[in-house]
């Protein structure tokens, strides 16, 4: 297809939890090399739901490492659209659009590298970060991996069994400590501490295991306010910027519709030819533009993936989400055209 | 090449003269893996040790996260050392000449007076120049370069010619460490330590427990790996004959000795695990610490272990020669031995007389793989 999209067959399904499947697809020989990932990863599927185009990102789940096949997990969403859909209906053999692996926020092994990784993780953000821990524990094997997993009970955990078993399994490489909100009474599972992880979580966690591999990276995954609160808590323990990563997923986070988008006019430059779009009260800038028959680069539509981020030259925009941006590219002025909405009459809009 | 099998491959200048010592500060020392201490050394943030490694003076502390930084011990200002050697620091590196202040990340956050003194000055363009650490064994390290990778590229293939040791595990005991300055080259200390070929002659009173005829070493990358078995009658009654408690499985005993590059010994045996840790002081004169390490047990354990050993070991240890305390050769000290034998080397090189004679097959093979390494790290001008 030329739009970016594979057909992969799906291999087989496993339920993981009462609300999550994982789903592991076939790749032909012919696409090994397109889909080739990092572990961190997301792929982008496409499905039409009631005659309606729908994209999603997922992370892959699985590392790239051990040769396991490509593997995402999905947890249903409380109305969502796409997971729930997905849930009910895919099932091993059938076929499903799917864009190749994307996305910066990922961990490349070095088979000599010494480093020590914690890992923040709650609720579905586990599934990028059990593919890093997966991938350290096979592919870089002087590294260490200390797993801090946020999670409303022990019945919600992700992967909880296959934690068990890689801690088992590889000496004290892999520490995983489960952090509850509302564990069960009833339940027999022990966790590290009730609450969640907030500074004083994070505080006693690296004062229990204190890095040994003086060469420490942090790897953060959870829904848009977790990622704030530890990103803050490291820094306030003297961790520098540069060694915290973080990647929120954003079906957690509803999408800020408080500012509706306006009526406007956008120049738009889009391989090195210029052009003008109309944009109409409430259409997004990425849309606009493919109406007008170009093809600029977009693939989540979920603010989430940042293929289709551009650089905003005039004009101002709303913003219904931005996970894929650091405040940094929004200084800078960078946008999300699947999420931006004018709220000035006239835009200058730059695709890289 | 008859039986000099190459040698001399280092002229006798190696081993007496500044300029080569500079050369080898320069070109080994201050680009290496330096030993710094061990993990215990620094437990709670804010503490701080600093350490000489070749030419550069390092120092190593702790920030609240708990994570390792090491910088060069050098204000960005005039250059005065910031730490003295051991301490305790909280949030800021204060030099003592101006009072200019880093944090633990080394940047420059406050210089006194300064809109007076130094109105033009960009305090985020200053930081202190970083340095590498990382503990590897129960022992810290630095390296002089920031980006100086990761430590197991320098040490990840000797590894698994190490011993099993927890070392982590072991305690360090006062009596343990002992300090040797030996007038003699660091090489030829280096060279004693890696000759096969002495052990059973020089040490034939004082390191008969092992197997000198079973020895296996091989050159690993730059690193010497040394192991040897427990001679027979030793190992027929280990647990009852072993002079401290045993600090591995018995079924894996032996002695690992390897010499690390450049100048660190381990002696990693049966009842306890050691450092040997050399440091050229002069071309004519070398520091020796060896610090000891036995098993986290109590004094009793170790006291019934002694006695229960005794028999089997007043047989055994005894000096080369007969003589009194003060002569090295009558010490029953297989550390003395080698001081003795160090020191009187380093005096024959003076010799108009002195040449380098034959050199052994298997034995002294160690002795010339280190000479090729150092003169390749050295190079010719």
């Amino acid at each position: 297809m030329g739009d970016g999209f594979h057909q992969l067959r799906v291999l087989d399904t496993c339920a993981v939890t009462e609300q999550a499947t994982s789903f592991r697809f076939a790749v032909p020989t012919g696409l090994s090399g397109a889909f080739r990932w990092l572990a961190g990863q997301h792929l982008t599927l496409r499905f039409w739901i009631d005659g309606v185009e729908v994209r999603r990102s997922y992370s892959i789940s699985e590392t790239p490492s051990s040769g396991d096949p490509l593997r995402i997990t999905v947890k249903r969403v409380e109305g969502g659209l796409v997971s729930n859909h997905i849930n009910d209906r895919i099932t091993a053999g059938d076929i499903v659009d799917v864009m190749p692996p994307f996305g910066g926020f990922c961990l490349e092994p070095e088979p000599k590298g010494r480093r020590t990784y914690y890992f923040f993780g709650a609720g579905s953000g586990i599934t990028p970060l059990y593919a890093m821990i997966r991938t350290i524990l096979v592919a870089e094997p002087y590294s260490v991996a200390y797993l801090a997993y946020g999670n409303a009970n022990a019945d919600s955990i992700i992967f909880r069994e296959p934690l068990v078993d890689l801690e088992n399994q590889t000496e004290g490489r892999l520490v995983v400590r489960h952090v509850l909100t509302s564990p069960s009474w009833m339940s027999s599972f022990s966790y590290w501490r009730r609450g969640r992880i907030d500074a004083e979580a994070i505080a006693a966690f690296i004062d229990e295991h204190p890095p040994y591999a003086q060469d420490a990276q942090y790897y953060v995954c959870g829904p848009g306010g977790m990622n704030t609160t530890v990103r803050a808590a490291l820094q306030g323990l003297g961790v520098p910027d540069t060694r915290i990563h973080t990647e929120s997923y954003g079906a957690s986070e509803p999408p800020d519709d408080s500012v509706n988008g306006i009526t406007a006019t956008t120049s738009v430059r889009l391989n090195g030819a210029s052009l003008v779009v109309p944009i109409s009260a409430g259409q997004a800038v990425l849309d606009a533009v493919r109406a007008s028959g170009a093809n600029p680069p977009y693939s989540c539509e979920s603010g989430v993936c940042g293929a289709c981020r551009a650089h905003l030259r005039n004009g101002k925009v709303h913003l219904r989400a931005r996970m894929a941006l650091t405040d940094s590219d929004v200084e800078r002025g960078i946008i999300l055209t699947c999420q931006a909405l004018p709220t000035t009459p006239q835009l200058a809009v730059e695709y890289d | 090449m008859g039986t000099n099998r190459g040698m001399p491959i280092l002229p006798v200048s190696a081993y007496t003269s500044q300029e080569w010592f500079d050369r080898e500060q320069e070109r080994i020392f201050s680009r290496t893996w330096a030993f710094a201490g061990f993990a215990e050394d620094i437990t709670e943030p804010g503490q701080y040790i600093s350490v000489q490694a070749g030419l550069n003076n390092i120092f190593v502390v702790m920030g609240r996260d708990r994570r390792l930084r090491a910088f060069h011990n050098i204000c960005r200002h005039r250059g005065t050392q910031l730490l003295r050697a051991v301490g305790q620091t909280q949030r800021a590196i204060v030099c003592p000449y101006h009072d200019w202040t880093y944090d633990l990340e080394g940047c420059l956050i406050s210089v006194p007076a300064q809109e007076r003194e130094f109105p033009e000055l960009d305090l985020s363009k200053i930081t202190l120049r970083r340095a590498s650490t990382d503990l590897w064994r129960g022992m810290l390290w630095v390296h002089p370069d920031e980006n100086a990778g990761s430590i197991m590229q320098w040490f990840g293939d000797v590894e698994p010619f190490l011993g099993p040791h927890k070392v982590e595990e072991l305690v360090e005991y006062k009596e343990g460490r002992t300090e040797y300055d030996v007038r003699a080259n660091w090489k030829i200390v280096v060279e004693n330590y890696i000759d096969g070929y002495h052990l059973a002659h020089l040490h034939s009173g004082t390191l008969a427990m092992y197997d000198h005829s079973r020895i296996k070493a091989e050159f690993i990358g730059p690193h010497y790996a040394f192991w040897e078995p427990l001679s027979a009658d030793y190992a027929e009654n280990l647990e009852k004959n072993a002079p401290y408690p045993l600090v591995i499985p018995t079924e894996q005993a032996g002695a690992w000795v390897p010499m690390l590059f450049p100048g660190i010994g381990l002696g990693e045996s049966e009842s306890s695990w050691s450092l040997f840790h050399v440091t050229p002081l002069a071309p004519d004169l070398t520091r020796v610490v060896i610090r000891t390490r036995v098993a986290d047990v109590s004094s009793w354990e170790f006291t019934r272990q002694s006695f229960r050993s005794f028999g089997f070991w007043s047989k055994r240890i005894g000096g080369k020669y007969e003589g009194d305390g003060d002569d090295p050769m009558a010490s029953g000290d297989f550390t003395k031995e080698d001081i003795y034998a160090c020191e009187q080397q380093q005096r024959s090189l003076k010799s108009p007389y002195f040449v380098h004679g034959p050199s052994s097959v298997e034995g002294e093979a160690g002795v010339r793989g280190h000479q090729e390494l150092v003169r390749d790290w050295v190079g010719d001008g």
